[in-house]
């Protein structure tokens, strides 16, 4: 055995080109060149997909606020006319309102979030699968349904007085300003929580150990250790602020009927009274956009100031806190309280409600419980259109959307985390960080500009109040969010698992389907069914552009409620929530059937269990 | 379609950018089929980026590699991977999480037209080869780095290819079980017949495995040799380094005598000492490169040897090592005696000539 040396063994080889010279132009030219074009087809095919989906459509709304000549919603190419109007009366109201509410609610779920999350991952606590399991549900129930749940229970003869309880009291408290936080708070949770969560579960238990052992107490531990995770805490307060800003379900249900309003609703509004007033509409807009940038600057300013990196391999498993006895079921009992204020009053205020005869009508005899509802619902004869059809309606977009949402997701969340990406990967990243804060009712309105356009309508396309438009703007509103929500399992994937197994044979089709595919099966699994659950519950978009006489659920029940049929509004929740929830537990348990068991063992940590 | 007998390769002027930064500056090599090369050298210098070229998963910016007398990187060509016949241990491993032992090695084999039965009597084979039969049906995390290591190693045996590529494979061990797979990698790979290609940037892992040993620095091959002929005639300072050296020493040149160099401390005793080097005609100010194992200490009293005092002073169980102050500013370290000399002892330094590398003074050194 041999090795032959070129030009001759056993000498010093010659750099035969030089360090600092350009490769020969015939062989760099050649082999680097498709290289460079495959980005740049990537990243126009890219960005030509973000521009349609969400760039133009939003960039077509928002330039009203100043413009309104653009497309003809006024004489004037440049003013500032609306942004006065917009910063007076009740849109300031609005705005104002939506600010502090906003504010609040983030301090709020952040501080909540924390300490839930500190319980379930650091201390014994009893049931923390279940409460983890609990913030996921918490996580897919629409806030407007939590409105609904919370109005049966307190309206005057509501559920809690049919059940004996003078509410009356917190009536007055929960129609206002007190309901909206709590209700909101309720719903930032789940995001809070999810990435508090992640924060604590890589600070290794080192950290504690040395502050303890340099004699800090407990108190004094916490507060050292605390800040450690301050991008998390900052990434939770963004999240829950943003999403607090661009809600819609309790700003279009609790806040319009408390007489409380807030931005998204008089953006709604704006558009929905007559005449129309877009540019108004469009500098509504542009404030819940822009105010999400201070939160997430102070977050980039603390994360460029500092390092937090806490993750090394010679980190060790977490040790909990241990309870005595007595503490231990105490928190536990406390936690209970959240979980039943957050979750289990609403629920259990829309399913009692969905069954009692004159629900929040004035009756001097016995309480009736009474099915009538739910046969009137499925019997479209009886009552309105019925549940039927809106909600196959609902679940065949639901279908569609998830799935191509899922598709798209998961190619952005592997350019996102490609480091080879450069300027393009920053972009995107910078983009679909902001995009998040787009209120879904901005992009509705922003598709019915844009694709109302005559030039778009008359030569190109006419999508105009159509499904196709519905689905596609369900799909720019939840693809952020997505985008997101996967780029964290993708991003732990080494690149040496489908390196080896190219190395080993597999083509890249099925080095990718046989050695990432089930690393992140589950995460796919998840992220279809939140966005399959989230687009049937889906209300701004739903609301402004579905279809004449294709109402999605969504919208059906609101216009139940609005013509005052209360129990079949809340019999038609109850009913998408069981299907909603009926679809979750039966894919899961179709890929707890169908996937291998190693497919099973792994990513459950990012899932947070 | 994989197997088949042992590769040759050959890399022509192959060169590699990344973002302008050089890895690779036109490297040329000839490996024989059958061959285990190992590739040495530090952080940097190109060795994995060179390994994945090879294997297909980075692309040279230019230069032709074939494998088996087959182009599979040229101006026009590039190979993908899986049909180059190669097989890989990564240095991180590189199992999936998600397969069993016995799926993780049996993965090449999937296409290999064998028979369930025989693809199951060959994986069986080979976890009995590499001594992890009972652990066929766990999970990779449910191995230790040693186990997860020997699955690699069977993953890569088992797809029978022409070419097996080692990517720095011991360095996440400690040093027993470092020991014990290296015998491991050693025998079952020549035994497999494959050509090797193994990189490191440990020398004493490089020099107990390799045919041929191949020192890499700033992505250049500096020399291309034996274990033998690197270690007894380094084509370089930087070789001479690196694959360990007792220490430095700034030397004039007094005289010549075929090849053999009689030379002085620039900057003390002025007893001469003889050193070789690979060039002739050097003169005046030189530097020496001291292998460990071509120095002796003896005490002050004798005669021959240059004086020095011993610094400090490490029991190895075999004996003692030993650093020595040279002079004013040269010091040596691992000098092994068999007997102890103590911290602040006077001593004598005897060089072996052989072992004693005189090299031409760097400029702006």
């Amino acid at each position: 055995m041999s090795v032959q040396l070129a030009p001759s063994a056993n000498r010093a080889i010659p750099r035969t080109t030089p360090l600092a010279a350009p490769p020969t132009a015939g062989t760099s030219t050649s082999v680097t060149s498709p290289a460079r074009r495959r980005v740049s087809a990537g990243s126009l095919v890219l960005w030509t997909l973000l521009g349609l989906l969400i760039i133009a459509p939003v960039g077509c709304f928002l330039i009203l606020a100043v413009s309104p000549r653009v497309f003809q919603q006024g004489p004037e190419w440049f003013t500032l006319r609306y942004v006065r109007e917009a910063f007076s009366g009740s849109t300031l109201t609005g705005i104002v309102n939506s600010l502090w509410v906003s504010t609040a609610v983030a301090l709020i779920a952040t501080v909540l979030a924390t300490t839930i999350a500190w319980l379930v991952q650091r201390t014994n606590v009893y049931g923390r699968r279940t409460w983890t399991v609990l913030t996921w549900l918490l996580l897919l129930v629409p806030t407007w349904t939590m409105t609904l749940g919370w109005t049966d229970l307190l309206q005057p003869f509501g559920v809690a007085s049919v059940l004996g309880v003078n509410t009356g009291w917190l009536y007055g408290e929960f129609f206002g300003p007190t309901g909206i936080v709590v209700v909101l708070s309720t719903a930032a949770l789940p995001f809070a929580f999810f990435i508090v969560s992640a924060g604590l579960r890589l600070l290794g238990p080192e950290l504690e150990d040395a502050a303890r052992v340099h004699g800090a107490g407990r108190w004094v531990t916490l507060r050292t250790v605390l800040p450690v995770i301050a991008p998390a805490l900052l990434g939770a307060f963004t999240i829950s602020f943003a999403e607090t800003m661009s809600d819609f379900g309790v700003a279009f249900t609790l806040g319009y009927h408390s007489h409380f309003p807030l931005a998204t609703f008089t953006l709604f509004s704006a558009i929905s009274n007559f005449p129309a007033n877009f540019s108004v509409a469009a500098v509504i807009a542009v404030v819940l956009i822009l105010s999400t940038i201070p939160p997430i600057m102070l977050q980039s300013r603390v994360m460029r100031r500092r390092s937090f990196a806490v993750v090394s391999g010679r980190t060790r498993a977490v040790r909990r806190r241990e309870f005595s006895p007595l503490a231990r079921v105490g928190v536990t009992l406390a936690l209970a309280m959240v979980y039943l204020v957050a979750l289990g009053v609403p629920i259990l205020g829309a399913g009692i409600g969905s069954i009692v005869q004159n629900l929040g009508v004035y009756s001097s005899g016995a309480v009736h419980f009474t099915t009538a509802y739910y046969q009137q619902i499925l019997h479209p004869a009886i009552v309105g259109q019925g549940l039927g059809a809106p909600l196959m309606l609902s679940n065949q977009i639901g279908l569609i959307v998830a799935t191509l949402t899922g598709v798209v997701a998961l190619v952005l969340a592997r350019r996102l985390v490609n480091t080879a990406g450069g300027w393009s990967q920053r972009v995107t990243d910078v983009f679909l960080m902001g995009s998040v804060a787009v209120p879904g009712v901005v992009l509705g309105v922003g598709y019915i500009f844009l694709y109302d356009q005559p030039f778009i309508t008359g030569h190109l396309v006419n999508l105009y109040k159509t499904l196709p438009l519905l689905m596609i703007a369900m799909v720019a509103s939840s693809l952020p969010g997505q985008t997101r929500f996967m780029a964290g399992p993708v991003s732990q994937l080494q690149p040496s698992l489908s390196e080896a197994a190219r190395v080993h044979g597999a083509g890249r089709l099925r080095a990718w389907r046989t050695t990432n595919l089930p690393l992140v099966s589950r995460v796919l699994v998840w992220g279809w069914l939140l966005t399959f659950t989230k687009v049937i519950a889906e209300l701004a978009v739903a609301q402004i552009l579905y279809p004449p006489s294709q109402e999605p659920v969504s919208v059906t029940i609101q216009s139940y409620l609005a013509n005052n049929l209360l129990g079949d509004g809340t019999a038609m929740t109850v009913v998408t929530l069981a299907e909603m929830f009926g679809v979750i537990g039966l894919a899961l348990l179709i890929y707890r059937l169908v996937a291998p068991r190693g497919w099973r063992r792994v990513g459950v940590s990012e899932l947070g269990s | 379609m994989r197997g088949g007998a042992a590769a040759s390769v050959a890399l022509r002027d192959v060169r590699k950018e990344f973002a302008g930064k050089v890895a690779i500056a036109g490297l040329t090599l000839d490996v024989a089929p059958g061959t285990f090369l190992v590739l040495l050298g530090p952080s940097g210098s190109g060795k994995t980026t060179l390994l994945r070229c090879v294997a297909g998963i980075e692309r040279p910016t230019s230069g032709e590699i074939d494998i088996a007398g087959r182009t599979v990187v040229s101006v026009t060509t590039m190979v993908p991977p899986e049909q180059r016949n190669v097989a890989m241990v990564f240095q991180d491993y590189a199992l999936w999480p998600h397969l069993s032992v016995r799926r993780n090695v049996g993965f090449s084999l999937a296409r290999s037209g064998d028979t369930k039965e025989a693809q199951r009597r060959k994986v069986d084979d080979l976890l009995e080869r590499v001594g992890i039969e009972a652990l066929a049906e766990r999970f990779p995390n449910e191995l230790s780095g040693g186990e997860q290591q020997r699955v690699a190693l069977a993953r890569a045996l088992a797809a029978e290819a022409g070419l097996i590529l080692f990517d720095e494979p011991l360095s996440n061990l400690d040093a027993d079980r470092r020991e014990q797979l290296r015998v491991e990698i050693a025998t079952l790979t020549r035994e497999s017949g494959s050509t090797v290609i193994y990189i490191t940037h440990d020398q004493s892992e490089a020099f107990a495995l390799a045919d041929r040993v191949g020192v890499l620095n700033r992505g250049e091959l500096i020399q291309c040799a034996t274990p033998e002929e690197i270690y007894r005639r380094p084509a370089s300072p930087f070789v001479a380094k690196f694959t360990g050296v007792a220490g430095e020493l700034a030397v004039q040149v007094r005289a010549e005598h075929e090849g053999v160099y009689e030379v002085v401390l620039a900057h003390g005793e002025a007893r001469s000492f003889r050193a070789v080097a690979p060039q002739r005609g050097l003169r005046g100010a030189a530097r020496v490169l001291v292998r460990a194992a071509g120095v002796r200490l003896v005490p002050v009293e004798n005669e021959e040897g240059l004086a020095g005092v011993v610094v400090d002073v490490a029991f190895t169980g075999r004996g003692y090592e030993h650093v020595v102050k040279l002079g004013e500013d040269h010091m040596l370290r691992k000098v092994f005696a068999s007997s102890r000399f103590d911290r602040d002892r006077a001593v004598r330094v005897v060089f072996e000539p052989a072992t004693t590398l005189l090299f031409a003074e760097e400029r702006g050194k």
